[in-house]
């Protein structure tokens, strides 16, 4: 059976990328730049239904038992 | 034969002949992708309430008027001189300090590090806090020396009928 990592991979990229533009996100809201804490809320909520999407169409990826079928 | 004994009876009493054991990995696969997208979607709404807060300080909403609040007589401050002030609670200790004949600069004096109290050096031109040695500039406020990265509130001060009042407090500008 072969499996693709591919899904698993992006995703764990845009973890990163979550985990990295939060902590920019703190430090400018602290640094006052309250535009560009605003402009990293929008690729915050962008990540999600990227992510969501990644997961779509790699669900099924690598799983050929429904082939079979 | 042998092929004969691994076959799975199909049998009215067999009630895991329909388990396809050889998904199990790639459900693994699965429900870590799903974690994924969970975790993305946490991060989405733990940035929501820092958004907010910065939708208001930008809507003006922080940017209050307090009661104007007379901090001294402009007889009693000599030019290059400052005097400590509570603006806008009592908890709020603040400075004003007469650069020019008429130029005046206030400053709320928590320094941005750790909020110790940050005073005027009229000898070195400068504001100190002798907590850290940080230093701020008169002129804007801005840290120019030690730990503090921020630049202390700066607040509007206005002269009328031989006195200076604080009007309000600014918003930091970048
Ligand atoms: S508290 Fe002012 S420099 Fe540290």
């Amino acid at each position: 059976m072969k499996r693709s990592f591919v899904g698993v991979i992006l995703l764990c990229a845009i973890l990163l990328m979550n985990i990295v533009f939060l902590q920019l996100l703190v430090h400018q809201y602290y640094f006052e730049n309250y535009v560009a804490v605003l402009t990293y809320m929008g690729i915050m909520f962008l990540l999600f239904p990227l992510a969501l999407w990644i997961y779509k169409k790699e669900k099924y990826k690598g799983d050929h038992s429904h082939e079979k079928e | 034969m042998t092929d004969q004994k691994r076959k799975i009876p199909v049998e009215e009493d067999n009630y895991t002949h329909n388990i396809n054991r050889n998904n199990e990995r790639s459900l693994d696969r699965r429900g870590f992708m799903k974690t994924l997208v969970g975790a993305a979607g946490v991060f989405a709404v733990a940035s929501l309430p820092w958004g907010t807060l910065a939708a208001k300080e930008l809507m003006g909403l922080s940017d209050k008027e307090y009661p104007h609040k007379k901090i001294v007589d402009v007889k009693d401050i000599a030019v290059g001189d400052s005097v400590e002030f509570y603006f806008p609670s009592e908890h709020d200790s603040a400075v004003l300090i007469r650069l020019e004949q008429n130029k005046y600069v206030a400053y709320q004096n928590a320094c941005t590090h750790l909020r110790c109290p940050v005073y005027w050096v009229k000898e070195k031109h400068t504001m100190v806090c002798p907590c850290h040695k940080g230093k701020f500039d008169v002129n804007t406020g801005a840290p120019t020396a030690g730990p503090p990265r921020r630049p202390l509130p700066g607040i509007v001060v206005e002269v009328k009928d031989e006195a200076v009042y604080a009007v309000r407090v600014k918003r930091y500008e970048a």
